[in-house]
């Protein structure tokens, strides 16, 4: 049933009002973990958008762990997890146990199964500690940590993430890169401006005007985006 | 409201939350109904006091610590209709009033003291259920609210944020001014926090 690439996109365009965010996308990637990147307003995040289910194309046909999003988004929205850069607006809940939590409610667990899951998420992240305390007071580093406990509670096959490092320090970003690229076994896509991140991964897409520019080895494209960069 | 649950063992901890809710919300409109009078004050802040020393906080005042902290957080709101009835309705009134607005504010208090927002999800969601024969979406309704009570932080900081940048630039303080920025801020938080939600499988 699911012999095509994880991820395959044929001749999408997605508009946003009257632009075009991404024309003519034509992509099938089935590696681990795929670095995406480009300038700011390329089409990056639509794509991730894309990816979760979150914005539907205007044209071409779609498929996401040989999912429809449009007809099967219940089961894409259970098997696809999605981190986003700005940690605050994906704070649902008062305190960091009970935020984790709120991703299994769609899940309907047993309480026991529930608590079992939350306290394996808080520990994996380093927030067992912080559990009965206000999501919203934690610093930027802990709410993407939260917010990646959030996404891997549900045990993801694919996380998309969106420039998750955007807003952290230096020692943060590692953290948080460490998390998404080396542990686990989930897919990972990941849109990042951080070009040393996107050599980490298995394979990288270039980004430019919504169109695909670049496909392939992690070093190429990324030279191939230094080399647009530097025109 | 949102940072007030204190872990607990106490006979409302251990409540179930829908109950609990049904109970104070009984006692929210029993101090509503009393008479303003004299005595209708002292009824209302004696089930205060009752229902904090009742209520097992585990403050080591019998409640009366978090009960103090609770009236200190609501200064502002009790000077404020304490003083506006004063002039307009005479001490009487305005004391018994004030003391009944206080108290059903302060019984509501327990609520979020001793029941945590998952909790009281759950319960608002399982009560709603009977509604969904007339087209009421329970969980939707129950994250809603939830969502809406957990907004309330974020959009105090966008607007400190908003108050930060227009002092940074030298800006003259002015509604006009706080407004149009501060409203770009909440929508654009809330076009976010949608894409969240959506994204954690909230339909």
């Amino acid at each position: 049933m699911n012999a095509g690439p994880a991820i395959a996109l044929d001749d999408i365009r997605v508009r946003l009002g009257e632009v075009d965010a991404l024309l003519d996308v034509t992509l099938g990637l089935d590696t681990r973990t795929v670095a995406v990147v480009g300038e700011n307003g390329s089409g990056k995040s639509t794509f991730a958008r894309l990816l979760a289910g979150l914005l539907a194309p205007a044209s071409g046909r779609i498929r996401v762990l040989g999912l429809d999003p449009a007809r099967q988004a219940a089961e894409l929205r259970r098997r696809v997890a999605v981190v986003f850069s700005n940690p605050d607006a994906q704070i649902v809940m008062p305190t960091v146990a009970e935020d984790v939590a709120f991703s299994l409610r769609p899940e309907r667990l047993p309480r026991d199964e529930q608590r079992r899951r939350v306290d394996a998420a808080l520990d994996r992240f380093g927030l067992t500690a912080l559990r009965d305390r206000s999501a919203h007071d934690l610093s930027g580093g802990q709410k993407q940590l939260l917010a990646l406990a959030g996404a891997f509670v549900r045990e993801p096959d694919l996380v998309v993430a969106d420039e998750p490092t955007a807003y952290l320090d230096a020692r943060n970003a590692r953290r948080v890169a460490a998390h998404l690229l080396d542990e686990g076994t989930h897919r990972l896509v990941l849109v990042t401006h951080d070009l040393a991140l996107a050599e980490r991964c298995d394979t990288a897409v270039l980004f430019a005007a919504g169109r695909v520019e670049a496909v392939g080895r992690p070093a190429d494209v990324v030279a191939e985006y230094e080399r647009v960069l530097s025109c | 409201m949102l940072s007030l649950y204190r872990p607990g063992d106490g006979p409302l901890h251990r409540m179930p939350a829908g109950p609990k809710l049904v109970l104070i919300l009984a006692a929210v409109l029993a101090v509503s109904i009393l008479p303003s009078q004299w005595w209708g004050a002292a009824v209302a802040g004696g089930a205060v006091v009752l229902a904090y020393a009742l209520a097992g906080l585990g403050d080591g005042l019998l409640g009366m610590r978090e009960l103090a902290r609770q009236v200190v957080a609501l200064r502002w709101l009790i000077v404020v209709t304490l003083g506006a009835q004063l002039v307009f309705l005479g001490p009487e009134p305005a004391v018994s009033n004030t003391a009944r607005v206080t108290a059903a504010v302060l019984l509501a208090g327990l609520l979020a003291l001793t029941t945590r927002v998952t909790e009281l999800l759950d319960a608002v969601e399982r009560g709603l259920r009977p509604l969904e024969r007339l087209g009421l979406d329970s969980e939707r309704a129950a994250v809603l609210l939830t969502v809406t009570l957990t907004t309330v932080p974020v959009v105090a900081r966008l607007a400190g944020e908003v108050r930060e940048a227009q002092r940074a630039r030298g800006g003259r303080p002015g509604l006009r001014y706080f407004a149009v920025p501060f409203l770009i801020l909440s929508l654009k938080h809330a076009d976010q926090l949608g894409e969240a939600l959506a994204a954690r499988g909230v339909r």
